[in-house]
């Protein structure tokens, strides 16, 4: 086990590498330089060649690539070019929003999914086929919905139109039912796409396990459906699941940008914009990182409860 | 066999049983009016081919098929009851606790993240009502009955630690533990080599005997048969065309199904100059309804009123039925001989020149962990022009490795090969060996394209004549792969091996996965081309009666090693080395007569790891008459000049 | 030679143009799906180019005598604050969409069938330097990846393919290796060794033809992905921006009117939603018809 977990890190630690090389060097490819990007047509040479000092855009590339590593790995995250915040501070406030968004999010979907795509799956495995037909053929419709239109949809009939959510406005960590309403349409919208998936997934898995012959030896026992389905073919579908689980939430967090662009929320997402829109790299390049690591950290825990639960890998 | 029916009350007995499979091609008819009855304490045997609907049978008797199978009609009577009129809660408490069922794929019948423990002790406490430690002791004493070493220890293994033939205990083990009257095993050995499989057969004919169990069998070998059954149900095409007593069976078959497919088995009294009988054709195709007979095409004394009408099973003796018009079936041995066909030239005469020499060939693989796996270990065979060298031994014994070596599919790890002219292949799986986007034609013509041999025009007469060659018709080159049944596959897989002119062919288990009725044409054609030819085979396979019948020398091996080599009539007459006597021990031969006065006691153990072969003789391990001698000093294969080799140091 | 000999019922030779029409009336139209796919994809497709000579204004002008009008026959999508017509635009978007969807399948398939096919065939090194550059990549999620790029190579429709072309790359690259390791083993390869047919002849005349069905069905379901990635990103005011009309701007730019016109934002949507779905009915039959099981 130890073996196996020391392994999968090393894996994980050239992977991140890998993605703070490719973020770096890909940033230094754009025409010109950062500093003449950032500053289009409004800073003659003299202050161009200020900000790229300040940049650090006067030194060798490799001094330059070198630094950037030492910073990521002591945790300076260095400021923000425009307007001079720390980004560790930016990021201690955005964060834990993005992060509460994104697991209500898995919550919710989780709760949803499993027990719906269990049942299209059971309705399939007895032929019942029209409602795995209209569980699955929705599905399929809610999964292509863009998130951005569901957003709107969702926030014309129910915040403009009922009035039930508020379009916007502070977000109050004093008030938690406030801070749920604030937060409920966001988490809808993305839950809608991963409920979708995640019920999708879970039939296919769950439909194949009803096939397997363990799942005939079970019944050849006398145990009831009921025991069948959650005692064989939900503990043995999980596995998949799981992993599913983990590779989406990939599109959780680019759905979670999307989201708080439109309901004004200030996480991560809003900042990685603000980031794009000024020009400011720095912001960018930290932010670009910071979400392939917690993609790279969530699927490597996945992995590792995925092999733990499975009696068959042996570390 | 002196079988004394206990007291005869029915246990089972099914009436008229439907069972259709409603598919988007159509409803497939599996079972189609299927009645019989089993006896308390009864072995009934349900034999037939792939498709003839057996399993169907046995699934819905339980109503354990699943969409798109159903039970369209019938009566099953379980002691009395009719099964299929309970609620799913009633048939519940019948299944495990009345019926145990065993099934075919050890490998995937038990739950793979379940301990053993876990999915034995609570059937047993629901059925037997029985606390938790009373449940597991008597699981622990099942697991020991079945023959699971340290049934303590084990209980709490999980099914992937297991070996195939221990899983298949511990399916036993469980369908047993909770006392059923009837115990339903749908081809519980097919999945298993022939050792294992005696085993597993002695373990169950056993226990179910000692419990006064009833047991449904179901297979298609009829070996297996005339070792284990009272009665025997012959099933084809969805229906019952014989039922009897199994000496009645297999002495006085009467229906001509039945009688052909005795007739396809070489039998170890057969002459090797005949050919093997077989049954031409394919059968029918159980989308369509068949209109008369369902085997009238395939049969030699198919008459007018077998077109029109299907004959019901009718008495043709004590407890024995056949379904068939004519009361005899086929007229007494004529029809079913088949005869050589005319031949344009000279049978080839073996002159003993040497086509392929295998010299000292090693053979190891490394795993993924690091390990390394002694897969090969110092073979030395030679395949003689004309002749046919058979190669067996349980699976993991090195036989594919040898094939692989052979072919330049594998480098060997040392070791030299020799072959004169050029070696091709018939692989076993004949779905998986034709590139599906290609055409039957470009399938035959590929190795002349890539050798470049010819014009196109003549690559096309080479083609058609490949394809006649191997008994179809030419047309057949426009077709695909998945537009052939299994047996028109083998066929254009020998077309396509033939096409370079071959001098030896090397067949991995060619017929293994064909059904039993297929499976002599396959080997007359091949037996043909050898004469015809002159070309040499080796003919891989697990399957003794078949390699007897086709091999002119034989190569047993075990673990890596040829422990017995010679001419193959003198190694089954009398085999000297103690694991081909086990081998030949362990396989049923299809004469209840014979298997009756047999005292056959299965070889023990299982095949050791080829991660660390042990020092002395690789079959100390299993062998019934292992000395220390032969745990420390491994004995060696005398000089291959030797006709007759024996690598064991207390053969004669 | 043979004592029997099995015959086949002639199957009707046809030339490959006549095949390929036998194809399209009786397999590939009996499935509902394709039917159905074709339903949505074929009026979508001729509106789009047939969008020019439509009676309808030009997706660019404005009519100011004409500003945010509910939809009618004159304007079936309504209009926007500057009077421009909805589904005039939304036409000219789903020009974009398609040429971005389709450009960017067309590059997923070729680098990565290119690039699949070599590390899954020849492995070792080759195998091991692409598969750690195809890691890095897929440890971004695709959206944020094709954001970052933007972000660097700039708005527009060339920046907006190439970014999500990028994303898509490592995908394929992967799936194509995989299908390569897996037919590499298959027996009719083994066959095809024994005669000594090279590696070009194995890669050539085995694997490559037996994986392009499964890339030409992740290739439509990467089209239908691509357009929905592009639309998020015109959204967010990174991919194609105003005045050229994006089914993602279109929608951004009636945001703010949400409460006043909310047709300038709903219904771009729906076309965006009728795209994505009929490409996947197209993939999930086209998946059923290649299934030899399903034959």
């Amino acid at each position: 086990m130890a073996e196996y977990t020391a392994k999968k890190l090393a894996q994980m630690l050239v992977t991140v590498l890998g993605v703070v090389t490719l973020v770096f060097f890909t940033l230094r490819l754009i025409p010109g330089d950062a500093a003449s990007a950032m500053a289009g047509d409004t800073l003659s040479g003299e202050a161009l060649q200020v900000l790229r000092e300040q940049m650090g855009l006067d030194e060798p590339l490799l001094t330059q690539y070198l630094g950037f590593l030492r910073n990521l790995a002591v945790v300076d995250l260095g400021e923000t070019i425009t307007t001079r915040i720390p980004i560790a501070e930016l990021l201690l406030r955005a964060l834990p929003i993005t992060l509460s968004i994104a697991l209500a999010t898995i919550v919710v979907s989780v709760a949803l999914s499993i027990p719906l795509g269990t049942l299209a799956a059971y309705m399939a495995h007895k032929g019942r086929n029209w409602l795995d037909n209209g569980l699955t053929g929705a599905a399929m419709i809610i999964d292509l919905m863009p998130s951005f239109w569901t957003a709107l949809v969702l926030l014309l009939v129910f915040s403009l139109g009922l009035g039930w959510f508020p379009a916007s406005g502070q977000l109050n960590w004093s008030d938690p039912w406030a801070l749920v309403l604030r937060l409920a349409l966001p988490v809808i919208v993305l839950s809608l796409s991963q409920v979708a998936t995640l019920a999708r997934i879970t039939r296919t898995a769950v439909l194949e396990v009803l096939n397997e012959d363990y799942v005939r030896t079970a019944r050849s026992l006398g145990w009831s459906e009921l025991r069948v389905l959650f005692r064989h073919a939900l503990k043995n579908a999980a596995l998949p699941i799981a992993t599913v689980v983990g590779l989406s939430f990939g599109n959780l967090l680019g759905g979670t940008v999307i989201v708080e662009f439109i309901f004004t929320i200030p996480g991560v997402g809003n900042l990685l914009i603000a980031g794009i829109n000024s020009r400011d790299y720095q912001l960018v390049q930290t932010l670009i990182v910071l979400y392939a690591l917690l993609f790279v950290v969530i699927n490597f825990a996945t992995d590792l409860i995925y092999k733990t639960l499975d009696p068959r890998v042996q570390f | 066999m002196n079988y004394q029916a206990p007291v005869k009350t029915t246990l089972l007995e099914v009436r008229d049983l439907r069972t259709e499979f409603h598919t988007a091609s159509g409803t497939v008819t599996a079972v189609d009016g299927v009645s019989f009855a089993i006896e308390r304490g009864e072995r009934v045997a349900v034999v037939g081919e792939s498709g003839s609907g057996k399993s169907a049978m046995a699934m819905s008797i339980l109503r354990l098929l699943t969409h798109p199978g159903k039970v369209a009609g019938g009566e099953v009577l379980l002691d009395g009851r009719d099964i299929t009129k309970l609620s799913e809660g009633q048939l519940n408490a019948i299944r495990g606790r009345l019926v145990g069922t065993v099934f075919q794929d050890p490998m995937s019948s038990l739950d793979p993240v379940m301990r053993i423990s876990k999915q034995m002790i609570e059937p047993i406490m629901r059925n037997l009502r029985l606390n938790r430690e009373q449940a597991r002791a008597e699981a622990i004493k099942w697991l020991g009955k079945v023959g699971i070493p340290e049934p303590e220890r084990r209980i709490e293994a999980y099914p992937f630690e297991m070996s195939g033939g221990m899983r298949q205990r511990v399916m036993i083990a469980m369908a047993l533990s909770c006392r059923p009257q009837l115990v339903i095993a749908d081809e519980p050995t097919t999945a298993l080599d022939v050792t294992i499989q005696a085993q597993i057969v002695e373990v169950l004919k056993n226990l179910t005997a000692e419990a006064g169990a009833a047991m449904m069998f179901i297979t298609h070998d009829l070996g297996l048969v005339a070792r284990f059954a009272h009665k025997v149900a012959v099933m084809y095409a969805g229906r019952i065309v014989e039922f009897g007593r199994v000496e009645d069976i297999f002495a006085n078959p009467s229906h001509p199904y039945t009688q052909s497919l005795l007739g396809t088995i070489p039998s170890t009294s057969m002459l090797k100059s005949d050919r093997l009988p077989q049954i031409p054709g394919l059968p029918p195709d159980m989308r369509y309804p068949i209109v008369g007979c369902a085997f009238k095409e395939r049969c030699a004394a198919a008459h007018d009123r077998c077109l029109r009408e299907a004959p019901r099973l009718t008495d043709r003796g004590i407890d024995h039925r056949a379904a068939c018009w004519s009361q005899h079936g086929l007229e007494h041995g004529a029809t079913l001989k088949v005869e050589r066909p005319e031949r344009t030239n000279k049978p080839f005469e073996p002159d003993g020149s040497v086509v392929v020499e295998l010299n000292a060939l090693w053979k190891q693989f490394e795993t993924s962990r690091k390990m390394v796996v002694k897969a090969v270990n110092g073979v030395n065979l030679r395949v003689h022009k004309g002749e046919t060298l058979g190669i067996v031994g349980e699976s993991g014994c090195g036989k594919s490795t040898v094939a692989r070596l052979l072919l330049g599919l594998e480098k060997p790890t040392s070791g030299d090969i020799f072959i004169s002219g050029r070696a091709q292949m018939v692989f076993q799986d004949p779905a998986s060996s034709f590139n599906p986007k290609m055409t039957i034609g470009d399938i035959v013509a590929e190795p002349l394209v890539v050798r470049a041999q010819g014009n196109k025009a003549e690559r096309l007469e080479a083609v058609r004549r490949l394809i006649s060659q191997v008994g179809l018709d030419p047309a057949f080159a426009e077709r695909y792969p998945h537009q052939l049944s299994g047996g028109q596959r083998q066929r254009v897989a020998v077309a396509r091996a033939l096409a370079l002119n071959p001098s030896v062919v090397v067949a991995d288990e060619p017929t293994s996965a064909l059904d039993v009725s297929v499976r002599a044409q396959i080997i007359n054609l091949l037996v043909d081309l050898k004469q015809e030819l002159g070309i040499s085979f080796v003919f891989i396979s697990h399957d003794l009666l078949t390699v007897r019948y086709i091999s002119d020398r034989i190569a047993v091996m075990y673990l890596g090693e040829v422990v017995e080599y010679g001419a193959a009539e003198e190694v089954f007459a009398d085999p000297r080395h103690p694991y081909t006597k086990a081998l030949i021990d362990a396989v049923p031969v299809p004469d209840p007569a014979i298997e009756s006065r047999r005292t056959t006691t299965p070889l023990q153990g299982e095949l050791p790891s080829p991660l660390n072969l042990p020092k002395g003789c690789a079959f100390a391990s299993r062998c019934p008459m292992a000395t220390d001698r032969c745990r420390a000093e491994k004995p060696s294969l005398p000089n291959h000049d030797l006709s007759r080799q024996v690598a064991c140091h207390y053969a004669h | 030679m043979a004592d029997i000999t099995l015959t086949a019922t002639p199957v009707p030779k046809a030339g490959l143009l006549a095949a390929i029409a036998a194809v399209f009336r009786h397999r590939a139209l009996s499935s509902a799906k394709v039917r159905l796919a074709l339903l949505i994809l074929v009026p979508i497709l001729a509106l789009t180019i047939l969008a020019p000579v439509l009676p309808i204004q030009k997706p660019l002008e404005t009519n100011l005598r004409a500003m945010m009008q509910f939809p009618s026959i004159e304007h079936v999508f309504g209009t926007d604050k500057m009077g421009r017509d909805i589904f005039s635009r939304t036409l000219a978007g789903v020009q974009v969409s398609l040429l971005v969807g389709f450009s960017v399948a067309a590059i997923a398939l070729v680098l990565g069938m290119l690039l699949g096919t070599l590390a899954g065939f020849y492995g070792g090194l080759i195998d091991r330097a692409i598969m750690t550059v195809v890691d890095i990549f897929l440890a971004f999620p695709s959206l944020l990846l094709a954001i970052g790029l933007v972000s660097v190579m700039g708005t527009g429709i060339v920046p907006v393919i190439l970014a999500i072309s990028l994303a898509d790359v490592p995908r394929f690259i992967r799936l194509q290796r995989s299908q390569v390791l897996s037919l590499r083993s298959r027996a009719f390869i083994d066959a095809a060794r024994t005669v000594d047919a090279s590696q070009y002849w194995l890669m050539t005349r085995h694997i490559v033809p037996n994986t392009i069905a499964a890339m030409l069905v992740a290739a439509s379901i990467a089209a239908a992905n691509a357009i929905l990635v592009e639309a998020s990103l015109s959204f967010l005011g990174l991919g194609i921006m105003p005045p050229q009309p994006s089914l993602g701007n279109i929608v951004r730019d009636g945001q703010t009117y949400l409460e006043q016109a909310w047709w300038i934002s709903t219904l771009p949507g729906v076309v965006i939603l009728l795209i994505a779905v009929g490409l996947h009915f197209l993939s999930d039959g086209v998946r059923e018809l290649l299934d030899p099981r399903s034959r």
